[in-house]
């Protein structure tokens, strides 16, 4: 409740909601054991060898770890703008 | 000259972790170069309080096998020119690396560091010989406990059979109220035991745990009393000798002068 009040007059969120995200966050980083900068590392890769065959919008594009029920999934949203002209993608 | 400090207690949970972090922060904005190095492999937790915990990937103990150069496995602290962390890792254990190794990568980054700040693990295993192996000097933190005094004592002989100077005192965790009340040993009482320098006390307030929450050490809050109280520290492990007491005492202003006055006045011994 005290972060929607919170939430409604723009303060920021309560430290508790800081320390219980950082931990979800670590938990399952620990868990898969990569790194959020390996995570970005590795995003960067697979843009890479995507941009070779389409055009992406690399600012709106994430890769996520998200805990499932049992297990671990590496979600991923690239937002595609076109097909990148083959001669391009030949070399 | 550059040196290696480190941070160590003999027991678990009295703050180590945190008062690394904290004097890591008040040293490098007293315009130091400083590496705080998380030497707790497997379980570690510096990068968390210094909420550095986003820009890992590479970590110390890849920097000992070779796998990357030192400079890249350095997180670089944005809110404090000059800061900087080499992670622990996560899923080894301290097996991974020698106190040999540990040295080299000591003196590896003395060469570029003003301080490097050594967070040691608890206990007296091999952990511990590692994070000392090449340490110049060591500060140990302690809380006004029974149990933790008691290792803090045990420390004191550990540190100077690694053949280190005599190291200095962190009392953490002090309570002033409580100790007005007789329920928690005093400075004086607490310096008794380990016959060792004080380098300051840090009292026990609610700003630790908010500043743990948030990832930003609670030396950048120049409002915060422990703040204060880290950054007089630092100050002091500079060399600074004429670093002024911090009143910790529970009231303060026309309330005390009047107990005082009164003769309800406790003495005038808690101050860090």
């Amino acid at each position: 409740m005290k972060d929607l009040i919170n939430k409604f007059f723009g303060r920021p969120q309560s430290s508790k909601e800081d320390a219980k995200q950082r931990l979800k966050f670590l938990l399952i980083h620990d868990q898969v054991d990569l790194t959020p900068g390996q995570l970005e590392a590795m995003k960067s890769e697979i843009l890479d060898v995507i941009s070779k065959y389409v055009e992406v919008e690399e600012g709106e594009s994430n890769l996520k770890l998200e805990r499932l029920e049992d297990c671990v999934a590496l979600t991923s949203s690239i937002p595609v703008r076109r097909v990148v002209q083959r001669a391009a993608s030949a070399g | 000259m550059s040196e290696c400090i480190v941070v160590t207690s003999g027991k678990g949970g009295v703050g180590k972790t945190t008062t690394t972090a904290n004097l890591g922060v008040a040293l490098a904005l007293l315009g130091k170069k400083v590496a705080v190095v998380d030497a707790d492999i497997g379980l570690r937790n510096l990068d968390v309080i210094l909420g550095l915990e986003n820009r890992i990937v590479y970590d110390l103990v890849h920097v000992i096998e070779g796998h990357c150069r030192l400079k890249q496995a350095l997180i670089r602290d944005k809110r404090a020119a000059g800061l900087f962390l080499l992670p622990a890792a996560q899923t080894r254990d301290k097996t991974a690396v020698t106190p040999e190794q540990m040295r080299e990568l000591v003196q590896q980054l003395k060469e570029d560091f003003d301080v490097v700040l050594m967070d040691c693990p608890a206990g007296i295993e091999q952990g511990f010989k590692n994070a000392v192996a090449g340490a110049d000097r060591a500060v140990i933190v302690t809380t006004p406990e029974v149990s933790a005094i008691r290792d803090a004592d045990r420390i004191i002989g550990m540190v100077e059979a690694a053949e280190l100077p005599e190291p200095e005192l962190i009392i953490n965790r002090f309570r002033a109220s409580m100790v007005e009340a007789g329920d928690m040993m005093n400075k004086e009482d607490i310096l008794e035991i380990p016959a060792i320098p004080l380098l300051g006390m840090v009292p026990d307030h609610q700003d630790i745990i908010v500043s743990a929450n948030r990832g930003v050490p609670v030396s950048f809050d120049e409002e915060s009393l422990v703040g204060e109280a880290f950054r007089r520290i630092a100050r002091r492990v500079t060399g600074e000798t004429d670093v002024p007491e911090l009143d910790l005492s529970p009231d303060s202003g026309w309330w005390k002068t009047f107990k005082r006055w009164m003769g309800f006045a406790p003495q005038q011994g808690v101050a860090g």
